[in-house]
């Protein structure tokens, strides 16, 4: 078995990654996708294995296997409600991998600069009048470890450029580190979820990326690894200090874009190594996060940087006061207004997770739709804490998911409808964004149920939500505010529903 | 002023257009009201009663006509009532425009002004005054009242100790206000109730008040029944025919029928064959409500009642509200009372006969000496009409090849800066990096094109699903973790050996919980 074997079943995995990935168009086809994707991956790992290079197989075999117990544990552990954290927290191993085997790339160099200098030779010299370095002599080579013989036989540009992509690995994956454990924390709770900034802010950031810069020109030009350790610790406080600026609801942007980096970080390291299945993955991965992230901000409009930078930017104005009063409601009405109903949309949001009330929301609709209502869950891309959340959460419930709608697909229909239920969302539901010039969200898509006949509100209590933004869908006359915990207050409506 | 109502001259009509309890609101607008001796005794209201609500009883009709500056009526006026009008009098009455010239033209000579029920435009505003659909509830329920009364069994099936009673099968033809009503009455009977119209968009209103909607199968673009103010138009003669196969089915079938498809100024269409008549069970009702503009069924005789050979019983009273005086003269003159106060925004007693207002200049027939007969369409669709499949703005041809054209340039500028802007980086990186590395970049550069390629098509809903299995697949870096681990330098070793650990677990937890995830997702 030789190097052709590997990069053969490398195609055969990269071609089986691909599928996976395009196969998520549709529920069904999608079943199928993922085990593309595992026999991709159970292919790539053999396959370098038993390949050229890999020595201490079975130390390999046993630390996957840890990691498979680990891995199995948190898989089936995980609530739907947490999912979010799982990603984030998943992200984070990826960029720490990153940053070891990058650190690695560069201990064998400067090892491998040690042989040279120790047979008298110099790493990467040219031969005379070509283009191929000198190697070592053929007895020291056979001693090296197939990763050291790649680096030995490399020029001094090859050298160079490999230094580059080290560097651009190991930064990318620290700061995806540090930003998913900080991700992770936020969504988990563990951590304020509120955008807080060291004093200095942005020229903070500015700062230590214009020191990491004049760090990597230093290493670059041969000032020892010392630079490279500090720039990794700059790149973790940067991941650190720029997702600790940025609040709950851009979530679903920030672990797009983390999963866009763990994506790009493999891809550099892929090209330091050498390995076009790495270079394939992690270009495929970080395309996907980079077009998740580009989808969350649409649904937002706002820019990516914007988000990035965090908080809102400044409104232009004063915001349109908001008139009236929020009018409460208590479940005997609404349960009455559904007992009338033949059109109802649920419009779910972060509350839903935080309250864990899928399951009830899922009943609801059960015994409405064993009723003949016409009952459609509305889905806005940005609804809760990642990409597609509300629909796993329903998914988990067992809606089916022809029922669930994307906000495209439905919005037309709120005139029609009878009563639409608003289950601990917020900013997605803002008339102001349509209605006011001056509103922080101005202008971005928003699911428009105040067109609806009747609207419950149901909410913990009064107060504006995450971003701090009115919302005077509330104070709308077909308005009425089911106040409560999410959970509980569907529970209490399961009973009265006739 | 003074608001007169005499009592109806037409042979058998019973409604009076005036009650005491409509006299006492129209008091407070500030009118005075009068009333001809016994005019609502046939409906149930004695002078005695009108006298309570403060109406002045008159002895005579001519008495009537000459004090009162406001007479409203029911039935279309006689000529020897047409002769009592004036220039000063505005008479409110059902008129039937459409086929009386003579009447128009005694009004306009008379200089009177004259307000036409049934002329109310069908807008959400004047629903309150649409006496045609008040009158119309209360043919629907009589009608299904009277089938009852001539069918010898029960509406509503029962299983008794004498045996068991199949429920009657009931068909109402035209969901209009009267079919509606007749599909309650009958539903709340206990019938069996099937109903057909024209209009497929009634089949929700059908099915709301708990009857069964007849489809027929019938592939052409059924008429949108909003395009002429929610009234069934003529049918195409291809849809005539699958409509009578269908009856021809249901025939020998139904119990009960009672037709209600009237298409306005029309003759009534013929639904219900001599066959289908034939096909008929013995003792079963057919309700005729076209009865007055020739019936639905050919052999409905006009205010008759009568029993075919094959004992079948065909009713086509056209007095339905009549009979149900009381109830109908209650709405009737509430819909008049509506109108007065249209009429009278000041609450003063004077009339404002306002023809910038939509619903009363569409009501008016003659005004001031002028026959203002057919009125101009409302400014107000009476229904939302339903949206138009194609967008509104039809394009040339040309423009649409120009702009076809133009948009393409636009878009091919856009690719071919883009290209070449990306061109001539990776051309200059070419120029410095060496073909080793050029050779990955190329690898790099196509991943990334068939990454945005593909990603584009992942559903929205899955975009959960996706970020887990990118998790897991970017921790394709175990490769490289796998190959430094056998290094000689222990630094490197222990390194790359947490990175294989750490990678593992993301590669396990990753696909296993996508799975998980997966497996959750279904159809309903």
């Amino acid at each position: 078995m030789d190097f052709g074997f590997t990069i053969a079943a490398y195609a055969v995995a990269g071609v089986l990654f691909i599928l996976s990935l395009g196969g998520l168009s549709g529920q069904e086809s999608a079943k199928r996708a993922v085990w593309y994707g595992i026999a991709g991956m159970a292919i790539a790992v053999f396959a370098t294995l038993i390949g050229p290079g890999a020595e201490l197989w079975w130390l390999s075999i046993i630390l996957i296997a840890l990691g498979a117990i680990v891995g199995h544990q948190l898989a089936i552990r995980v609530q739907m409600t947490q999912m979010p954290e799982l990603v984030a927290i998943m992200h984070s191993l990826v960029g720490l991998a990153a940053v070891f085997v990058g650190f690695n790339a560069d201990l064998m160099i400067n090892n491998i600069a040690e042989i040279y200098e120790a047979n008298g030779l110099v790493l990467g010299a040219i031969e005379d009048g070509g283009y191929k370095a000198i190697g070592l002599p053929k007895e020291i080579n056979d001693g090296l470890s197939a990763f050291g013989q790649l680096i030995a036989k490399k020029t001094g540009v090859e050298i160079g450029i490999l230094r580059v992509e080290l560097v651009l690995g190991i930064w990318i994956g620290a700061v995806t580190f540090t930003g998913s454990v900080i991700a992770y924390g936020k969504l988990a709770g563990k951590v304020d979820s509120g955008a807080k900034k060291l004093p200095g802010g942005h020229l903070l950031n500015a700062s230590a990326v214009i020191l990491s810069l004049i760090l990597s020109i230093m290493y670059l030009s041969g000032a020892g690894s010392w630079t490279l350790v500090l720039l990794t610790l700059l790149a973790l406080f940067i991941g650190y200090h720029l997702i600790m600026g940025i609040g709950g609801a851009d979530m679903p942007v920030v672990v797009s874009m983390l999963n866009s980096y763990s994506g790009w970080a493999a891809a550099a390291i892929g090209f330091s190594l050498g390995n076009d299945l790495l270079i394939v993955v992690g270009a495929l991965v970080g395309s996907s996060g980079a077009i998740l992230s580009y989808i969350m901000c649409k649904a937002m409009n706002r820019s990516f940087v914007s988000v990035i930078l965090g908080g809102f930017g400044g409104p232009a104005g004063e915001q349109m006061a908001v008139e009236g009063e929020q009018v409460a409601i208590d479940a005997d009405g609404v349960a009455t207004a559904l007992n009338e109903a033949d059109n109802i949309i649920l419009i779910p949001g972060y509350g839903m997770a935080v309250a864990q009330a899928q399951g009830a929301v899922s009943e609801l609709t059960n015994k409405l739709r064993a009723r003949g209502k016409n009952v459609r869950f509305a889905i806005h891309p940005v609804a809760g804490r990642l990409p597609g959340h509300m629909n796993v959460l329903l998914a988990e419930a067992k809606v089916p998911y022809d029922i669930v709608m994307e906000m495209d697909e439905i919005n037309d229909d709120f005139p029609e409808t009878d009563v639409a239920i608003v289950i601990g969302s917020n900013d997605i539901v803002n008339p102001a964004a349509q209605d006011d010039p001056n509103s922080p969200i101005a202008g971005m898509p928003v699911l428009e149920c105040w067109k609806a006949k009747q609207v419950f509100v149901s909410k913990r209590g009064q107060g504006a939500g995450y971003s701090g933004i009115e919302n005077p869908l509330f104070f709308k006359d077909n308005t009425r505010m089911f106040y409560g915990d999410a959970k509980d207050s569907i529970n209490k409506l399961l009973p009265l529903i006739e | 002023m003074k608001i007169g109502t005499p009592k109806e001259t037409f042979e058998g009509e019973a409604r009076v257009a005036m009650t005491p309890d409509s006299a006492r609101q129209l008091q407070k607008l500030g009118y005075d009201c009068l009333i001809e001796i016994g005019a609502g005794t046939r409906a149930g209201f004695s002078d005695a009663t009108y006298e309570e609500a403060g109406v002045t009883v008159v002895g005579s009709a001519a008495d009537l006509w000459a004090q009162a500056d406001i007479i409203a009526k029911v039935r279309q006026p006689e000529s020897s009532e047409l002769g009592y009008l004036t220039a000063d009098k505005t008479l409110i009455s059902f008129f039937n425009p459409a086929a009386n010239e003579e009447g128009m033209d005694a009004a306009k000579t008379a200089g009177a002004n004259v307000i036409a029920m049934e002329m109310v435009p069908r807008i959400s505003r004047a629903q309150k005054m649409d006496a045609l659909s008040s009158m119309a509830n209360i043919a629907g329920y009589r009608a299904v009242i009277e089938a009852g009364n001539n069918f010898g069994r029960f509406f509503t099936g029962q299983i008794t100790a004498a045996g068991k009673v199949p429920p009657a099968k009931v068909l109402v033809v035209g969901a209009g206000v009267a079919g509606l009503a007749a599909i309650g009455t009958s539903t709340s009977l206990g019938a069996i109730t099937y109903a057909f119209d024209v209009r497929p968009e009634v089949a929700e209103q059908v099915e709301s008040m708990g009857a069964e909607f007849v489809y027929l199968d019938f592939e052409e673009e059924q008429q949108d029944g909003a395009a002429s103010g929610g009234y069934a138009s003529v049918s195409s003669p291809e849809f005539r025919e699958a409509q009578l196969a269908k009856f021809r089915e249901l025939a020998p079938e139904v119990d009960i029928v009672i037709t209600t498809a009237l298409i306005p100024n029309r003759e009534a269409p013929e639904l219900w064959t001599e066959d289908m008549v034939k096909a008929m069970k013995p003792g079963s009702v057919i309700v005729d409500l076209a009865a007055e503009k020739g019936g639905n069924c050919k052999l409905t005789v006009m205010d008759e009642k009568i029993v075919t050979e094959g004992g079948v019983t065909i009713i086509g009273y056209t007095d339905f509200p009549s009979r149900m005086a009381t109830q109908s003269s209650t709405l009737y003159a509430t819909n008049i009372r509506h109108m007065m106060t249209d009429l009278t925004p000041e609450k003063d007693g004077q009339i404002n006969h306002d023809m910038e207002d939509d619903v009363i200049r569409g009501a008016t027939v003659t005004y001031q000496g002028e026959i203002t007969f057919p009125p101009p369409p409302p400014k107000v669709a009476a229904i939302a009409a339903q949206k138009p499949k194609e967008p509104l703005k039809e394009l040339t041809p040309e423009e649409k090849r120009t702009e076809e054209i133009a948009a393409f340039k636009a878009q091919t500028k856009q690719q071919v800066t883009l290209l070449s802007i990306g061109a001539l980086l990776v051309l200059a990186m070419g120029l410095i990096a060496p073909a080793s590395f050029m050779q990955h970049f190329i690898v790099f550069v196509l991943s990334v094109f068939i990454g945005f390629q593909v990603i584009w098509g992942v559903a929205h809903s899955l975009h959960t699903p996706l970020m887990a299995v990118t998790n897991a697949i970017s921790s394709i870096i175990i490769l490289g973790a796998l190959m430094q681990i056998g290094s000689s330098s222990i630094l490197i070793t222990i390194l790359a050996a947490a990175a294989v650990f750490m990678a593992s677990i993301n590669i396990f937890g990753g696909f296993l919980v996508t799975r998980r995830m997966l497996a959750m997702f279904q159809k309903s």
